[in-house]
């Protein structure tokens, strides 16, 4: 558990760079409540 | 195993400043919400004039007029250091408005498009002019419509203006009173997409040196439904493009996967090559209007040029090996799949190293890498970064990782490795196609051993799944002319398990007699 713990993230990825469900899986075990997370294409 | 190979390939640009302006999905959207906003009313200043698209490095790459090393040379801002405009290049050409208008009534089987009768005459006087459009195609253009009667159309007929020179020179009407999925918008894009498509399959033809009866199937891998109601997306653009192209002993299928689709593509016809189900397969997409303006918000914020006003299109044709053409490796075929993680790592792993790891080569092996190109001026005043050079860094960071490059050649392997983004923002065409005319050309002059062009696509964008996906395959000399790690072996693994297996049959039989 980290500075995180108990934070809601919102997430919003891209899919050339880092990916939302890759940071889901970062976060996972951080004790955070991910709210959303979302991969968009700016391209 | 018969190997395929690419004959030809051709790239177009459909200059349709007008109808981004007026149907792109961003000032489209804009005029919806907003109205004639601050947005809107500068867009068409800032848009770059044909005279200038046709002048733009990146464009004269793209369509053959200029090589990649002269664009490397080219200063930035490449919208300053504007070229000689030239229409016609090695692959293919950029069309003017009014040309292409006249080109989506030529492929306007359902009486869908109207054109104004003096803008009709107009633009038939400068067709019949094109290399390429013969007879066959011309009949097919309208004499036109009085002017009453397509403001009768547009003024509650559900049909949609035409622009030309800021007045209205025809619509598109709608297919069907009710389906939205035959509305005149839609339609229009699908028109928009079919002409394009048309467009680079005639240009493939004439630099292929084939007929339009060669080509026995079409494989068309663009972003567009076709389809009413009960079959949404039902399909076969393919052969829609092939009609009008004259390619009568065509039959052919379409192929989705968002941007990666022409990779798809390009896999799936060499793959009914090499099986000997086809030859002269065509891999065919026209391009996409509503992504025309994308990104121009930003652009016109930031007080630049405008410059996705040009559709774009391609076309490329496989064939069996003939020990000239470049050669697709259908044995290392690259592929994310579902379980191969969603991280920048995982995704490189899976469509370039273990693509390489199969036949034994190096990241250093490929000459160029091909991804998703970019025109690098469009997207990063919008934030999206330099597209390919994201991609070069995480190939580049890969091979670090994997100890076949030191840390500080990072730098080196990029600018040795890499290309340019010259693709406009048309979703599925930037996506590593655009450099196969390139590096064919590279290749058959032996200046270039291999490329890998890679694709990747947005599935997450049509709500049924998370996942994005990649493919990727490597173009290389023919075989018997590849020097170097795995190229110089003639057998794959098949070939040499099936040798020893008939060496095993004929020792069974001496032994019985």
């Amino acid at each position: 558990m980290g500075k995180l713990a108990g934070k809601k993230l919102i997430l919003l990825g891209e899919r050339d760079g880092v990916p939302g469900p890759a940071m889901e899986a970062c976060f996972k075990d951080s004790g955070a409540d991910i709210i959303f997370s979302a991969t968009e294409c700016f391209v | 195993m018969t190997r395929a190979a690419v004959k030809g390939t051709a790239y177009c640009l459909g200059y349709a400043s007008e109808l981004g302006y007026w149907y792109g999905n961003t000032p489209y959207t804009e005029r919806v919400e907003h109205g004639e906003s601050e947005f809107l009313k500068k867009l068409p200043g800032a848009a770059q004039s044909f005279a200038e698209a046709s002048g733009y490095p990146p464009n004269l790459v793209f369509t053959g007029s200029m090589t990649i090393k002269e664009l490397e040379a080219c200063g930035q801002p490449w919208y300053e250091n504007l070229r000689g405009g030239t229409r016609y290049g090695r692959y293919g050409e950029i069309m003017p408005e009014d040309e292409f208008i006249g080109l989506m009534d030529i492929c306007d089987v359902f009486d869908l498009i109207w054109l104004e009768r003096t803008f009709a005459e107009s633009v038939r006087s400068k067709l019949e002019r094109h290399p390429l459009l013969g007879g066959g195609q011309l009949n097919r253009l309208e004499a036109g419509h009085d002017a009453g009667e397509i403001s009768a159309e547009t003024d509650g007929a559900g049909a949609l203006p035409l622009y030309f020179g800021g007045r209205v020179i025809g619509c598109c009407r709608k297919g069907h009173d009710i389906d939205h999925n035959l509305s005149a918008h839609v339609l229009l894009e699908n028109l928009v997409c079919k002409a394009g498509g048309v467009l680079s399959l005639l240009h493939l033809i004439k630099n292929s040196g084939a007929a339009p009866e060669d080509i026995e199937f079409v494989i068309e891998c663009s972003e567009e439904a076709v389809g009413d109601v009960n079959q949404r997306g039902g399909g076969n653009m393919a052969k829609a493009v092939a009609e009008i192209a004259g390619c009568v002993n065509s039959t052919g299928c379409d192929v989705r996967g968002f941007c990666a689709a022409p990779v798809d593509a390009i896999i799936l016809a060499s793959s009914l090559v090499a099986a000997g189900v086809r030859k002269n397969v065509a891999v065919v997409a026209g391009g996409s209007l509503q992504k025309l303006f994308m990104n121009s918000r930003d652009h016109v914020r930031k007080d630049l040029p405008a410059l996705e006003n040009c559709l774009g299109n391609f076309a490329a044709l496989i064939v069996p090996q003939d020990g000239v053409n470049p050669e697709i490796r259908l044995d290392a075929v690259g592929s994310h799949t579902v379980g191969a993680g969603s991280s920048p790592q995982a995704i490189t792993t899976a469509l370039v190293y273990e693509p390489l790891q199969k036949i034994g080569l190096g990241f250093a092996d490929i000459d160029k890498y091909a991804p998703e190109l970019h025109i690098p001026e469009i997207t990063m005043p919008a934030g999206a970064g330099n597209v390919p050079e994201s991609n070069y860094k995480m190939i580049a960071a890969l091979a670090v990782m994997k100890k076949q490059l030191e840390k500080s050649g990072i730098q080196g392997f990029i600018l040795e490795h890499g290309l340019p983004g010259f693709a406009h923002t048309q979703g599925h065409i930037p996506s590593g196609v655009p450099f196969l005319g390139h590096a064919a050309d590279a290749i058959r002059a032996g200046e270039m051993t291999r490329a890998m062009i890679i694709g990747k696509g947005s599935l997450f964008l049509g709500r049924l799944t998370n996942l994005a996906d990649g493919l990727s395959f490597i173009v290389e000399k023919p075989e018997g002319a590849v020097s170097g790690a795995s190229g110089g072996s003639s057998m794959t693994r098949e070939d040499v398990k099936a040798a020893v297996l008939d060496a095993l049959s004929e020792l069974a039989l001496s032994l019985r007699k």
